[in-house]
């Protein structure tokens, strides 16, 4: 975006509060005293309105209406302005860029103390520590809404308010483009010498139809036209308004699509052994990110049945270990009741049901294990997923917790290997695949801390109400035992099952923001790549009888690439319409180094017929007469 | 979240295999913590997962109770206890019937388990009937925990989460624990979210009980 791109001669328009009126004026002027000698570098400005006008419209593109309306806007005084000129007051300085940029930067300082501070939503367990050893000062910051920082309210109007003013600053942009798009050319201004490109010749047609043949000429090149006395105006690249337009209302379907997306939206994840199921409901969840307006109630109510997962992987070469691919065969049906489908989930495969998608995007083991306790009951049977900690060979952590083992809790925490190997001494991994599937345990017996407190891991064991237990053997195979010392009890490995994790997104505002994202690039595209560029004729008489046509063109200083040649060939068909139709013998148009015009001998613009991109600001490079004006007659 | 290192890599490419990554990847799938997790419904829509995994938020715990003209109807919940006899929810209809949503894995199922027991014991022999449902656990954990909190009481075994799922659209169980008191026409007469007190349970219980309907 040309966001910080502001033309340096942009500046004297964007102060005018009227520009279009001030350059029409100034044409007036120009049009009562068509030899404008003695125009000053101001004049020159006023005489291209066009350049400032669309240098201005660069403005409005850079910054936001609402900032020139604020800037613009004199400060209200007591109480003269009325409640409703407050309410406009008010509604001008919330859409302005500066407002904008402060809210944008409250957002990010708002967002600081929930990274330093510890979080309800995230770790209660230290935001309770936190109030237990400050407990003055964590009184004050939950006041504040500090350890729920993204779900406090002076959050929520940080960035309520950042919305509406972006909408409220893009939303009238976005009508006035629609206004700039069907507006008309400016009128010719008086001395066409003084734009960055201008040619001048004689023809012995009379200016009428000079006139006439150049507006068919610029016509037939799909310029839109306007007419007056002696001039003809004309404009093309208005599809760089239709861009801007495509860009601001798109922006507006963005912000909105991802408004709807952070509303009804929400994640999850879940975690899923081969052979069980779940349904999509808040319980079954472990993780759970509602939008703002999602409750449990609104969850699709799918289920997925998880059959089969296998994983190969690279088994030789450089990459060995590698995971090649990746299947999840799943049943799932899309609410209670209905008909169960089979579906394959791969990696960016996803299952999609009810608009949510069940994306697979981990997988581990879970070793099981049968243990009894000092009773012989037994009290546990069951598929424990323990946490990848290293990809190489997989080997995988975790715990198994048995708090209502009696006489006492037991508890174990370990590695499973999945291709499990004696290297030194040291148990290792070498490939993920279960080629030997080992585990390898540490038990604990005692207090497990679950009854009461904060809740826990399920991958990790606390120890503070335990003591360890010397058991052999470890490592187990498939099959093995370790008997608990003082009888407390046994436990088996009795295999292994694979899981999956699941990510549920579900998010209604996605295919609107994906469609609103390509139409701001597009639009985007579309405004950089086409220039609004204006040609203006005009014919007139000169005191010798002659009919003189002056060629003017102009376009954005700052993207005037092309332009030259489009100019040159249109200054070269157009003079050439004007000599063909007239006198065969007199030099045909092409020639455009070849003006003409005596009576302009005097004057600063007439040097070179064609001037490149010599700016307003620069009126020294207005040479002396041009060596071949005499050339054409 | 429980992003594992396995799967960015191959998604990227074959190029991340950093065991630091992979250390990274298993806190942050630490935090996913299987049930204590789940034990948590209702958090913001932060993106932070990396924790102890017990978050839970509190503003969205609390006692809602529905005024008699706007209770919502229990769905006829039905399934197989970890007894292994059947259960129908309509059958219990003329009674209060209190349904618990536990797990023997969740610290606050267990740390509300001693009121519920209590209070069972305590309404045994009038038309207040417990009935709890049994979510991500398996059955010999589950009985042990029974035993342990000398719940007298029958539990639907759901593994699957259908019994939640059947108060899709109604008043689903925000997170684990949730307490359901159902009125004797059927319908939900207030909801717990996280762990219930003895008193406050109480309390609904009785003044459902004393609604006659």
């Amino acid at each position: 975006m040309t966001w910080l791109r502001t033309p340096p001669d942009a500046k004297p328009d964007a102060q005018a509060a009227t520009p279009e009126g001030r350059s029409d004026a100034a044409v007036d002027v120009q049009d009562v005293t068509p030899e404008g000698h003695r125009d000053s570098v101001v004049d020159i400005q006023d005489v291209t309105p066009e350049g400032h006008r669309d240098a201005a419209a660069d403005m409005q593109d850079v910054t936001p209406e609402g900032h020139r309306d604020a800037a613009a806007t004199p400060r209200p005084t007591g109480l003269s302005l009325g409640v409703v000129g407050w309410l406009r007051w008010g509604w001008r300085q919330l859409t302005s860029m500066r407002t904008a940029l402060v809210l944008l930067f409250l957002l990010a300082a708002g967002s600081v103390p929930g990274s330093l501070l510890p979080q309800d939503g995230t770790n209660p367990s230290s935001v309770a520590q936190y109030y237990s050893s400050h407990p003055v000062l964590a009184r004050i910051l939950g006041d504040l809404g500090l350890f729920n920082v993204f779900g406090a309210p002076w959050f929520a109007a940080i960035y309520i308010l950042l919305f509406t003013s972006l909408v409220g600053c893009v939303l009238p942009r976005t009508l006035r483009l629609v206004g700039s798009a069907r507006q008309p050319p400016p009128r010719a201004p008086g001395n066409l010498s003084r734009l960055p490109f201008a040619v001048s010749y004689a023809t012995p047609l009379a200016p009428e139809t000079a006139l006439e043949s150049a507006a068919k000429a610029l016509s037939a090149k799909r310029f839109r036209l306007r007419t007056g006395p002696g001039w003809v105006a004309a404009e093309k690249g208005y599809l760089r308004e239709v861009g801007n337009l495509l860009f601001h209302m798109a922006l507006l379907g963005l912000l909105v699509s991802i408004g709807l997306g952070g509303l009804f939206g929400y994640k999850a994840d879940r975690l899923l052994v081969t052979g069980t199921s779940f349904a999509n409901t808040v319980t079954a969840l472990d993780e759970f990110h509602p939008g703002r307006l999602v409750g449990p109630d609104n969850l699709q109510p799918f289920t997925v049945t998880l059959d089969h997962f296998s994983a190969s992987y690279v088994t030789s070469g450089a990459l060995v270990g590698q995971p090649a691919a990746f299947n999840a065969r799943i049943r799932y049906s899309a609410s209670p009741g209905d008909s169960m489908h089979s579906y394959d989930l791969a990696v960016n495969h996803p299952l999609i049901v009810d608009g949510a998608r069940v994306f697979l995007i981990g997988h581990g083991y879970a070793p099981e294990f049968r243990i009894t306790d000092g009773t012989g009951r037994v009290i546990f049977d069951g598929a424990v997923p323990f946490v990848p900690v290293e990809t190489t060979g997989l080997v995988s952590e975790g715990a198994v917790k048995v708090p209502d083992a009696s006489p006492k809790g037991l508890g174990f925490v370990g590695v499973f290997l999945p291709s499990a190997i004696d290297v030194g001494g040291k148990l290792e991994s070498y490939f993920p695949a279960p080629n030997n599937p080992m585990v390898s345990l540490v038990s604990y017996a005692g207090n497990l801390g679950m009854n009461s407190g904060p809740s826990q891991s399920v991958y990790s064991l606390d120890t503070a109400g335990l003591h360890e237990l010397a058991v052999s053997p470890r490592p187990l195979a498939i099959g093995q035992s370790i008997k608990l010392p003082n009888g407390l009890g046994t436990l088996t490995y009795t295999g292994y099952r694979q899981w999956v994790s699941l990510a549920i997104t579900y998010d209604p505002g996605q295919t609107a923001a994906l469609w609103s994202g390509i139409a701001v690039l597009a639009g985007l595209l579309l405004s950089f790549m086409v220039r609004r560029r204006r040609v203006f004729v005009r014919a007139s008489t000169d005191e010798t009888g002659n009919t003189i046509v002056d060629l003017g063109g102009l376009t954005r200083s700052d993207a005037a690439g092309g332009f030259e040649d489009e100019f040159a060939g249109l200054a070269t068909e157009i003079s050439g319409l004007h000599q063909a139709s007239t006198d065969a013998s007199q030099s045909p148009g092409p020639d455009l180094e070849a003006p003409d015009r005596t009576d302009r001998t005097d004057r600063e613009g007439s040097g070179p017929s064609h001037r490149e991109g010599s700016g307003p600001s620069d009126p020294e490079q207005s040479g002396p007469p041009d060596p071949e004006q005499s050339a054409g007659e | 979240m429980l992003r594992l290192p396995y799967f960015a890599s191959r998604v990227v490419g074959a190029a991340v295999r950093s065991p630091r990554r992979a250390a990274v990847g298993a806190l942050v799938a630490a935090a996913v913590v299987l049930g204590a997790a789940a034990c948590d419904a209702g958090a913001t829509a932060q993106d932070t997962a990396v924790g102890n995994g017990s978050s839970f938020v509190t503003g969205s715990y609390g006692t809602t109770v529905f005024r008699s003209g706007a209770r919502p109807k229990a769905p006829d919940v039905a399934g197989t206890t970890l007894t292994g006899s059947k259960f129908r929810l309509s059958t219990d209809r003329g009674s209060v019937v209190v349904m618990n949503f536990w797990g023997s894995w969740c610290t606050p199922c267990r740390e509300e388990a001693p009121a519920l027991g209590t209070l069972a014991r305590n309404f045994a022999g009038t038309d207040v009937r417990f009935v709890g449902v049994d979510i991500r656990d398996d059955p010999a954990s589950a009985e042990a925990f029974m035993r342990t909190f000398r719940i007298g009481y029958p539990s639907l075994n759901d593994p699957s989460d259908l019994v939640a799922l059947d108060f899709n659209g109604t008043v689903p169980p925000a997170g684990i624990p949730t307490t359901l008191v159902i009125d004797r026409s059927g319908r939900i007469a207030a909801r717990i979210v996280g762990q219930a007190s003895y008193s406050g349970l109480k309390a609904l219980i009785k003044q459902v009980k004393a609604e006659r309907g």
